[in-house]
């Protein structure tokens, strides 16, 4: 028995140091933020010898950080909600109306997103995008990112189906609509699917890259990850800017983390297993 | 007619969802194909050129290449993450006094943006002297190494670098499943005088493969989609040595305004996807059958 304890404390502190080796990118950006260039190829892994913020306020400056910072937050915001409220209605079709033919076809044909890459899409795209005004526009990124629901309403049908009817047959009976029984009685079992789905969309719209880059073109419009984009452009020698840059732009995804860290590794996880 | 009124809703419900998807997916797919058959440049008119970007795409170099690397990363990609997750999740499982902390601090990468992912390596393997690992190298008196600049090790570090920023999230998934095995089995094990090694081989391991199904899936997908991080990371270079197919296609088909051309990689791509997902998840359902 106490050879056994003895063998955990000697995997818990092997298993310590690798954990310290795996996060070492990490702390180097950070402690480099606080450096000079030449202290940071002096004496990459030391401390910082003289602490200073300067290179933060260039970095600021840099990515006008409050501007695209407010670009990244709207986007997300409106369309994480939407995604919701466009997923969670259109499950409810999927899953109650499951025996209904026109309703099978469209279920499969939604299915099929699943396949379709954005490289496959992206060039005729433009076009309609285009031709509806919605290139380098907030909105039409807004409404590109809405593509999520097609994700979410398969997320939500699984958990819909495993839902018992008896709660909305008495409200029907009672004379509730159909409108009226989703939004209060189906909409609010469905929130755990609903945390899973805003924690896997949050990240996903802040985080994207790709929709940006193609359909913005504006530095106005930009959003967070695209400005570090184009400041790498401008600053790409001057790590001493670059690495704040990140660090900042890292940070509101950090702080979202380390609020709702159950809450991501227990949604992305079950998100994943239902897919 | 009341029958017809009483569905109304449940057609609105569902309306938003299939109109954003048939403009923004199913639309452009299908006039990605029918561009695949043209030498449409974005510009002018165009006119039909039956299979010649297809057979244009398997025999241009780069083309071929950008393939080769992409299938190459993502049956690299799904191996090494599985090889390390399954261990990892099964330690993490155990009774370790830190491993919430260990956890969270492997997890961490999954959701930083993986341009980011692809900055921050950047640093520390650049070839120039500024790079972590080769100013640690000078100020031990050792040579520089090319890194990234090396087509041969760049594939390799890019892999690294993928592998570094999955392996927590898939840990995650094997995790979530190992809680769900009864631990009975374990139990009845013991009793049998199985050792560690064992209770691995025949319980653990069998009993993950619904984990395993998704986690691959997720993975290979994922691997053969990526875009943005061997993007920020390498920019598809040194020459064509990690560029992947997403970004050919992406620079033939909005760079170099090559829209027909890139329409036929694209879907030369989109049915690599189909055939691929579909044979794992028949693969692995299997197995879990196997499990009943």
């Amino acid at each position: 028995m106490k050879r056994r304890k003895t063998l955990l404390h000697v995997q818990e502190a092997v298993m310590l140091l690798i954990c310290a080796v795996f996060f070492i990118p990490i702390y180097y950006l950070i402690v480099s933020t606080f450096k000079t260039q030449n202290e940071i190829v002096k004496a990459p892994l030391a401390l910082p010898a003289h602490f200073t913020l300067m290179n933060y306020a260039k970095a600021f400056q840099a990515i006008s950080f409050f501007r695209s910072f407010g670009n990244s937050l709207f986007v997300t915001a409106i369309s994480v909600t939407l995604i919701v409220v466009i997923s969670a209605m259109a499950a409810y079709t999927l899953a109650r109306k499951r025996e209904a033919r026109v309703v099978k076809f469209l279920d499969w044909y939604l299915f099929l997103g699943f396949l379709i890459p954005l490289q496959t899409t992206m060039i005729p795209l433009f076009s309609i995008m285009k031709g509806l005004k919605l290139t380098n526009s907030l909105l039409g990124l807004i409404f590109l990112h809405c593509n999520g629901c097609v994700f979410g309403s398969f997320l939500y049908k699984g958990f819909i189906k495993a839902l018992p009817e008896d709660l909305e047959e008495a409200a029907r009976i009672d004379g509730a609509g159909t409108t009226r029984i989703f939004w209060k009685i189906v909409f609010p079992l469905l929130k755990p699917i609903t945390t899973t789905l805003v924690i896997f969309n949050v990240m996903w719209t802040w985080n994207d890259f790709l929709y940006t880059y193609l359909f913005i073109s504006s530095s106005d419009k930009s959003t967070l990850i695209m400005q570090v984009y184009n400041g790498v452009g401008q600053y790409y020698n001057d790590w001493s800017v670059m690495m704040p840059v990140l660090v900042i732009a890292l940070l509101p995804m950090v702080i979202f983390y380390l609020i709702l860290q159950n809450q991501i590794i227990g949604g992305l996880t079950m998100g994943s297993m239902k897919n | 007619m009341r029958e017809i009124r009483k569905n109304v809703p449940y057609a609105l419900f569902l309306a938003p969802a299939i109109i954003i998807y048939t403009i923004i997916t199913f639309i452009p797919v299908v006039w990605t194909f029918f561009y695949s058959f043209t030498n449409f440049n974005g510009l002018s008119e165009y006119e039909f050129v039956g299979l010649n970007n297809y057979i244009q795409a398997f025999t241009t170099k780069n083309v071929v290449q950008s393939f080769r690397n992409t299938l190459l990363y993502a049956v690299a990609v799904p191996v090494s993450v599985t090889v390390l997750a399954i261990p990892l999740a099964v330690i993490l499982s155990g009774k370790m006094k830190s491993r919430n902390l260990q956890r969270a601090i492997f997890f961490f990468p999954s959701v930083i943006s993986s341009l980011f992912i692809g900055y921050i390596w950047n640093f520390i393997l650049s070839a120039s002297k500024y790079g972590l690992v080769n100013s640690i190298l000078t100020g031990l008196g050792m040579e520089k190494l090319l890194l990234l600049s090396d087509p041969d090790s760049a594939m390799l570090l890019l892999i690294l670098v993928t592998v570094w920023c999955n392996l927590g999230w898939h840990a995650s998934i094997y995790i979530a499943n190992i809680q769900t095995i009864s631990p009975e089995f374990y139990e009845a094990a013991e009793v049998d005088g199985a050792s560690a090694f064992d209770k691995f081989r025949y319980i653990t391991f069998p009993m993950l493969a619904p984990a395993m199904t998704t986690s691959v899936m997720l993975l290979l997908t994922g691997s053969l989609k990526a875009f943005d991080m061997p993007f920020a990371l390498t920019s598809g270079g040194p020459g064509y040595a990690t560029t992947m197919i997403t970004q050919t296609i992406i620079t033939e088909g909005i760079g170099a305004n090559r829209v027909g051309f890139a329409s036929a990689m694209a879907f030369i791509f989109l049915f690599t996807i189909a055939v691929v997902s579909t044979i794992q998840t028949k693969f692995m359902t299997k197995r879990e059958d196997n499990l009943r």
